[in-house]
């Protein structure tokens, strides 16, 4: 009290700027401090950003420890040790920036020169998709990030049909019954945290909105939840089935909704195809007149959705009463079988989501009448990364469209990825008066090709997200996929393959030890950089320019990012390099070709760049900042870009069109999928899973369910707030929060279950699944299903030359499968659940005595006393 | 003069810790030290489970038995309620971390400074510059931000919140939030039978 200078970080002599956080991939508003000494000691939530509010999560407040690394990349580097392994000290040697591009260009030319297909890109960070889409300049599909699959491979291709839109969320401004299924909005994770939960709390505690969740765990979301329905991994899409059979059995549906606005009464012939007039015009039935008419004919009374019908000779039922049929094996008993959720329960939920859905209700909003369906079913990757993730997704939209609540006030939202432009439109009008379905929302997919041109075989996926697992399905059985190049060059740019892929490790190491040459841009140590040849450090993100939005469910608008600091260590913006590159090896023109295109900035011909011109990352920031609102890069230093969403863009933005309640175009993609490859003979023909390809759910298991008895427990993996995305585990604040919390420190069973394997909490076991096995310590908690073995985020991480990361036995995905059986046919979407079976050891194997592991860092903070420091 | 209090709804909390990393941030803290933590109680049997998240910081007791042990006056109220630690008088005999029933008091020992957050025996410039607040040997702990109160800011914990968990103000002052929320849903502080009269509430 003696000092006048205050102590406190925020009311340090400095000044504030504005910006964004960058610790995931949305983007929250950030106010961040600066001393006059020029260090950076607080960020905060904007308070002018309606996103997030003010607020921050762990990840946003810890994101100084970041910026101040030791372990950070403080100069370009060259790899002198030429063995390569998990294990191997690159011995890295510094060398200038300009020997850097010279040696990494010069080795991407050999292969660009040779076969651009051998070069192999993982380029994944979310708020540059300029840097994403970098491959394209060159024509190269490959790819090697986990971002599409790990998230949602299903999900996303889904939203694209039922919302034309990326995401998705429940409307938590009129929303009352809010039904989470595998997902944490608004507690945990998914669509920016930290607004979310915000908002959601808001709609809890003031509006007494009723949250259930249905989850094998007792996460966050369960909770806080008033009801926790404990499912069997892997089972949700069977819950939802259960649902909507109550629904339809009771009549608990909005007919109205899908007579007017979706395709649920036009006509399905046997071959599961609309059955069409010579002009291509699809048929319904007039349950008045009893016949048929075409879908748009003004005579028509009352559109039927149940019963058999004939139609030019052709037996024919509406879209509706073909998923009635299906309902028809789904009775909760049934249901309860495969989820173990009571029949009563599935039956219970189902009528308090009809009544609280309101049937009839209407809201006015900016003079604007529509219907108020205040419920709606929330669900994301641990519900739908299944194998048969596109069945699954559509299971879940199916609770929604029956209240009709999709895209309506209180209901269930399609979100869009990035606007662009403020008067962007992300519907357009389809065939037969439905709307244009959407699947593709990360840009073009490569075309039908055999040999294949990429090495996941994304050349197959036509609906797809990439299949990065796939690379290594077609690496460890080379002659089977016919494909005619092998990658030898990976270029790699903020992204962690290594780590986030599935399957085992070993498998992978053998992959990164085929390549000739590996170039890694990203700014601390990760399993991936320990295999790189060449290291090109970037800027961190206190230190850089951006503009970004990235799939905010309420709001809209831009989010500029600008530096806090001169950079700390001698590093370049991703920009520049990745433009440095382009010019060293001839593709520039091609690349700033690409940006117009995929940036929109086409769309603004003056903002457009110009072909042999190199821009920096301000400049990239200022074009897409001119392209939102004609402001530039300045305007965003004052001013606050994000303002709630405009009602006419949030709610049913598709008035007048139907929505895709029968997705009949799975049976087009799969019909000419079938055609190409027949054409082609492709090998593997026979294998691909055509029954994957439904317009409607099914209640099929999916393959995990088979496997054999001897794996008796199903292994899942969970995250929460504090480990969303990458930027974790390594940053002492977060290791300091995230080993105290009893469910990131074992690996957790319940205690029946536990009990029934001869196990207590702290037993050291190896986990075994058919494909690969974990070491571990087991804990117990009440809060898991008993047939669940739960594993954290942070036990997901092997030694690697960052001091802050703890070993931890072995990673979750390496008990994952990557081969075709288990991928989604439609999306290839991987399953992410795995039977497993667990042995007592008596000591840990080899290699985990030594090192500092998880265990012997929550051992010290455990001990009593002055433990509790790492 | 206002009398400052703080509640913390146990059904807005999360159990995130973004106001255990903010504190961190605002504080300086050292690596293992917390001014406020979040609790992570689970209770019942599977199915009927159920998990509480319980924020818990210095309590700011107006019969605060740290102040009582407390040989050197270095512990103290301010007329606004917050309890200090002066580290100028406090000569590190850690009576008051005994004394203190939630065990929210924390010796700063000379190590905690020399091995930085990352353990690699060297401070980052945002260590070298917030740790100069701390004086070795003193005992340390949350005063609501008090700098930050008396600049007319709500603590570093509060502004972060992303649930509107935790909620400051003025307890004397029956219009205030704090009041309203320990009227109408009935407050409750820590272990009230210990008879320090916390200026901390919980609600649920």
């Amino acid at each position: 009290m003696n000092d006048p200078q205050p102590v406190q970080n925020s009311l340090k002599s400095g000044r504030w700027i504005r910006s964004t956080c960058k610790m995931c991939l949305h983007s929250c508003g950030t106010v961040i401090h600066i001393t006059d000494d020029g260090i950076i000691n607080k960020i905060e939530g904007d308070p002018e950003n309606l996103s997030n509010n003010g607020k921050l999560c762990p990840k946003g407040n810890a994101a100084i420890m970041r910026h101040y690394d030791p372990n950070r990349f403080k100069q370009p580097m060259k790899r002198t040790n030429p063995k390569k392994g998990p294990s191997e000290d690159p011995m890295w040697e510094p060398i200038s920036w300009d020997e850097a591009f010279e040696i990494t260009a010069r080795e991407i030319k050999k292969s660009l020169d040779e076969d651009p297909r051998k070069i192999l890109p993982s380029l994944e960070d979310f708020q540059k998709f300029n840097i994403w889409v970098w491959p394209l300049a060159f024509g190269n599909f490959n790819c090697f990030q986990s971002g599409g699959t790990m998230c949602g491979g299903a999900y996303h291709p889904t939203n694209g049909y039922i919302h034309s839109a990326f995401a998705a969320a429940n409307d938590v401004k009129h929303c009352n019954y809010w039904i989470n299924n595998g997902t944490g909005d608004g507690f945990s994770s998914h669509l920016h945290a930290a607004a979310q939960s915000n908002w959601v709390a808001n709609a809890r505690i003031d509006r007494g909105m009723r949250c259930v969740t249905v989850e094998p765990r007792l996460s966050t979301s369960a909770a806080k939840s008033e009801e926790w329905v404990p499912i069997r991994p892997a089972t949700d899409r069977h819950f939802a089935l259960g649902l909507c059979h109550v629904m339809v059995e009771e009549n608990l549906v909005d007919y109205k909704f899908l007579r007017k606005d979706t395709n649920a009464p036009y006509l399905v012939g046997p071959d599961g195809y609309f059955v069409r007039n010579a002009e291509e015009k699809i048929y319904v039935w007039d349950s008045v007149e009893n016949r048929a008419k075409l879908w748009d004919d003004p005579t028509i009374q009352k559109l039927a959705l149940e019963g058999t019908f004939e139609v030019d000779g052709k037996e024919c039922k509406p879209a509706f009463q073909r998923f009635r049929d299906i309902l028809d094996e789904c009775s909760p008993e049934e249901m309860e079988k495969i989820t173990t959720v009571p029949a009563e329960t599935t039956r219970r939920i189902a009528r308090e989501f009809f009544a609280a859905a309101d049937i009839g209700a209407t809201i006015e909003i900016d003079g604007r009448t529509m219907p108020l369906r205040p419920a709606a079913y929330n669900y994301y990757r641990g519900a739908q990364g299944r194998k048969m993730g596109f069945q699954a997704n559509h299971a879940f939209k199916m609770v929604n469209f029956l209240v009709g609540n999709i895209d309506a006030p209180g209901g269930h939202m399609g979100v869009t990825l990035d606007d662009q432009w403020v008067d962007k439109s992300h519907v357009a009008p389809g065939e037969n008066g439905m709307m244009m379905p959407n699947p593709h929302q990360l840009g073009p997919v490569p075309p039908f090709a055999y040999p294949p041109n990429t090495y996941h075989l994304m050349d197959y996926f036509p609906v797809g997200v990439h299949p990065p697992h796939l690379n290594l399905e077609v690496f460890l059985n080379p002659g089977k996929y016919g494909v005619e190049f092998e990658p030898d060059v990976m270029v790699i740019c903020h992204s962690n393959p290594l780590w986030a892929m599935q399957g085992p490790r070993e498998g992978w190491f053998k992959f990164m030890a085929s390549m000739r040459f590996i170039v890694v841009s990203d700014i601390i140590p990760t399993e991936t950089t320990q295999w790189a040849d060449i290291i090109l450090p970037s800027h961190g993100a206190l230190e850089s320019w951006n503009m970004t939005m990235i799939e905010p469910p309420h709001t809209e608008g831009m989010c500029m990012r600008q530096p806090a600091t001169e950079p700390l260590h001698d590093t370049k913006s991703e920009e520049d390099i990745f433009y440095e590159l382009s010019e060293r090896l001839g593709i520039l023109e091609a690349y700033n070709g690409v940006l117009n295109m995929a940036q929109g900035l086409d769309h603004k011909p003056e903002l457009m760049l110009e072909p042999d011109k190199k821009y920096t990352d301000k400049e990239i920031a200022d074009r897409k900042g001119r392209l939102w609102n004609d402001k530039g890069i300045d305007w965003y230093k004052d001013n606050c870009a994000v303002t709630e969403r405009r009602s006419d863009k949030w709610y049913r933005p598709w008035e007048g069109m139907r929505l895709h309640f029968y997705i009949e175009d799975m049976l087009h993609q799969r019909d000419q999928l079938k055609k190409k490859m027949e054409e082609h003979n492709v090998p593997f023909r026979n294998e691909w899973h055509w029954d994957d390809y439904s317009p409607l759910p099914t209640t099929r298991l999916d393959p995990v369910h088979e496997e054999p008895e001897e794996y008796n427990l199903f292994g899942m993996f969970f995250k929460d707030i504090q480990l969303n995305f990458g930027e974790s585990i390594g940053n002492p604040w977060i290791n300091d929060i995230v080993y105290r919390d009893p469910v990131h420190i074992a690996l957790m069973l319940n205690p029946k279950t536990a009990a029934s394997e001869g196990l207590k909490a702290g037993d050291i076991v190896r986990v075994e699944s058919p494909y690969g096995k974990i070491y571990g310590r087991i804990g117990t908690s009440e809060g898991w299903h008993p047939d669940a073995l739960g594993v954290s985020n942070s036990l997901s991480r092997v030694n690697i030359q960052h001091k802050g990361v703890p070993h931890a036995g072995g990673h979750f995905n390496d008990m994952l499968p990557y081969d075709l059986r288990n991928t989604d046919a439609v999306t290839g979407q991987p399953e992410t659940v795995c039977r497993v079976k667990i042995t007592k050891l008596d000591d840990w194997p080899a290699g985990l005595k030594e090192g500092l592991t998880v265990y012997d860092l929550v051992d010290d903070i455990q001990k009593p006393g002055k433990g509790g420091r790492h | 003069m206002a009398r400052y209090g703080m509640v913390f709804d146990l059904r807005r909390c999360i159990g995130c810790n973004a106001c255990v990393i903010g504190c961190k941030q605002e504080n300086s803290l050292p690596d293992g030290m917390f001014f406020t933590r979040t609790l992570s109680e689970e209770y019942g049997v599977y199915p009927a489970v159920g998990r509480v998240y319980i924020p818990t910081l210095c309590n700011q007791c107006e019969d605060a038995p740290c102040e009582k042990v407390c040989p050197s006056g270095a512990t103290y109220t301010r007329d606004d309620g917050i309890v200090m630690v002066d580290a100028d008088l406090c000569i590190g005999c850690s009576s008051c971390a005994v004394a203190c029933p939630y065990d929210q008091r924390s010796q700063v020992d000379k190590d905690l400074f020399e091995h930085g957050l990352f353990g690699t025996d060297e401070l980052t410039p945002f260590e070298k510059d917030g740790y100069q607040r701390f004086v070795p040997g003193t005992i340390v702990k949350c005063d609501f931000c008090s700098e930050r109160v008396d600049a007319g800011l709500d603590p570093a914990c509060v502004v972060t919140c992303p649930t509107d968990a935790r909620i400051f103000g003025d307890l004397d002052d029956p219009d205030s939030k704090v009041s309203e929320l320990i009227r109408e849903r009935n407050g409750k502080p820590p272990m009230p039978e210990l008879k320090t009269r916390p200026k901390v509430f919980y609600i649920d």
